[in-house]
Parts: C-alpha cells; structure tokens; sequence
C-alpha cells in the first residue's frame, strides 16, 4: 500500500506533514501521493464509476491539504487520508441518491497480453467471478460496502479499518460479518468452493 | 445439551459463519458451531464457502495494479489554500 516504507517511514511522514503544514505543496504531495493508487482503488470500488472516482479522488486531496493543519499524528496519516475519503465517497453517493454500477475493473483496466492468457477457461471462470463479486459488492449498502472494500479487499486491520469509517470495532465488525453473509447469499455457496479451489 | 434446538442451531450457525472463519466466536460458540456443522450439510457447506470467499475478494482488483490518475493533485496545484473550506462540506475531522 503505501511507497513510504521501512524502520523510517514514521520519521520520515512526520517531517513531511510538518513541511506540508508550512505550506510546502512538495512535501503534501510526496506524503499523500504514496497512498494515492490505494486510495484511488478504494474510491473506484466504492463508487464504481472512474470519472466520478478521479473527481473525488481530488476533492481528497485538496480537503487534506487544506485540513493538513488538524492532523497531529496521533493516528497514521493513511488513515487521517482514507477517512477523508470515506466522508467524500459517502458525500457524493448522498449527492447521486444512487448506488455505484458494478465497475469491471479487470475489463477496464486490465490490458493482459493475449501470450498471458496461458488457461483461457479458466481464466474465463475468474473473470466471470470477479464481475459477481463485483456485482454483489456494489449492490451493498455503502457501510456495508466500505467494510469489505477496507477490511477484505485492502486487507486493513479491523483496528485501522473501523478508525477510517469512525465507528467502534464492534460495530465494524457486525457491518463486516453482515456484508460477507450478504456477498455469499447472492453468489452461492457452491459457486464460491469452486472458484476457490 | 438441549439448550437450543436444532432449527435454533442451524439459524444461528447460519448467522455466524463469517464470526466462525473469522475466529472471533468465543469458545463455547465455537464448539456449538463446530458441532452442529458435524451434521448439517448446509452448514459445512457454508463454511467453506465463506472460506472462499475470503480468500477470492481480494482478488477482485484483477492482477494489474490501479494507478490513480494524473492529476490528482490539480486542485491542490491551483490555489487550495490551506485552513479554507467554503463549500459548505465537512472539515476533515482531527486524527483520533
């Protein structure tokens, strides 16, 4: 996830919000740019529409640079950042009054070379699971939603992950549990163990 | 035994399977679970089915990284000035 990485990393943040809080747009954006790709799949997955994702995704940034004078360090900086984004994904979703499509992001994104394709069934099969799991996950409710997009596919600690949403981590976890119940009524069981094997 | 019925057992056992794979059933839940799925086909079939599940969603990204886009920092670039809001929106809130 983030590309500040090593013993030095806390050092390092620290030094970069306190130039950014001076107002040094470098350092702002070295600090919040090693979380940019992460944050921007989050925001993708959560609202499944890319335009609308790469709006929120600098609404974001400039909040954060704006408000880099109410983070004290007493939380990760990644963490102060994804729950900006949160508020800002939940805000445009209120703003839209819709759910997010089920974004193929393998379709869109992916340019596999056809050489890779080594097991084209296969391969098929994944494809086609991937667009389940993406259907199922955009057809939860944006809490629901958030928790398996931090906890399962960004593979957050239930610590950080209820930290971002601002809710207790019991709390979280029934938002977490509910949502996978929810994910496995509407692909199946024995779709899922086979996929799985 | 006989605390709870088997229709008791197997509705909650159903409610439970992402605490059970998760580890977070205390012990005595646990054991409730483990011996009810003993029996019930539907049960047991949930289990690994949420088992794969958690194994499959994190590769919903696909294999290819995403990459944010390019300008994401524009609006910062042209003009935020820090400590402003003005559009009405929430502040981002202090760290924990």
């Amino acid at each position: 996830m983030p590309q500040l990485r090593g013993p030095g990393i806390l050092d390092t943040e620290t030094r970069l919000v306190a130039r950014a809080q001076a107002g040094d747009t470098g350092a702002f954006e070295q600090l919040a740019g090693a979380h940019a790709d992460r944050l921007f799949a989050v925001l993708l997955r959560l609202l499944g529409d890319r335009s609308e994702a790469e709006d929120v995704a600098q609404e974001v940034m400039l909040r954060a640079w704006r408000g880099i004078g109410r983070f004290h360090g007493r939380s990760l900086f990644f963490t102060w950042l994804y729950r900006i984004a949160i508020n800002e994904a939940n805000r445009s979703l209120d703003r839209s009054s819709r759910r997010p499509v089920s974004v193929s992001i393998d379709a869109e994104v992916l340019q596999v070379p056809a050489g890779a394709q080594d097991e084209p069934s296969r391969r098929a099969e994944q494809a086609q699971l991937r667009q389940a799991l993406s259907q199922a996950l955009a057809g939860l409710p944006p809490d629901h939603r958030t928790a398996i997009v931090l906890r399962d596919v960004e593979g957050l600690s239930t610590q950080q992950a209820a930290q971002i949403t601002g809710v207790g981590q019991a709390a979280f976890k029934s938002r977490l549990h509910q949502a996978r119940l929810k994910i496995r009524a509407a692909i199946g069981d024995q779709a899922l163990i086979d996929a799985g094997r | 035994m006989g605390l709870f019925t088997r229709t008791d057992d197997h509705e909650w056992s159903q409610q439970h399977l992402s605490h059970y794979v998760e580890g977070d059933l205390g012990r005595l839940a646990r054991r409730r679970l483990d011996r009810h799925a003993e029996d019930c086909v539907d049960c047991g079939r949930g289990i690994r089915a949420m088992r794969a599940l958690l194994r499959l969603i994190p590769g919903i990204e696909g294999r290819e990284a995403i990459r944010a886009p390019a300008g994401i920092f524009d609006k910062v670039r042209s003009g935020g000035t820090q400590g402003t809001g003005g559009d009405g929106a929430p502040a981002p809130p202090p760290d924990a």
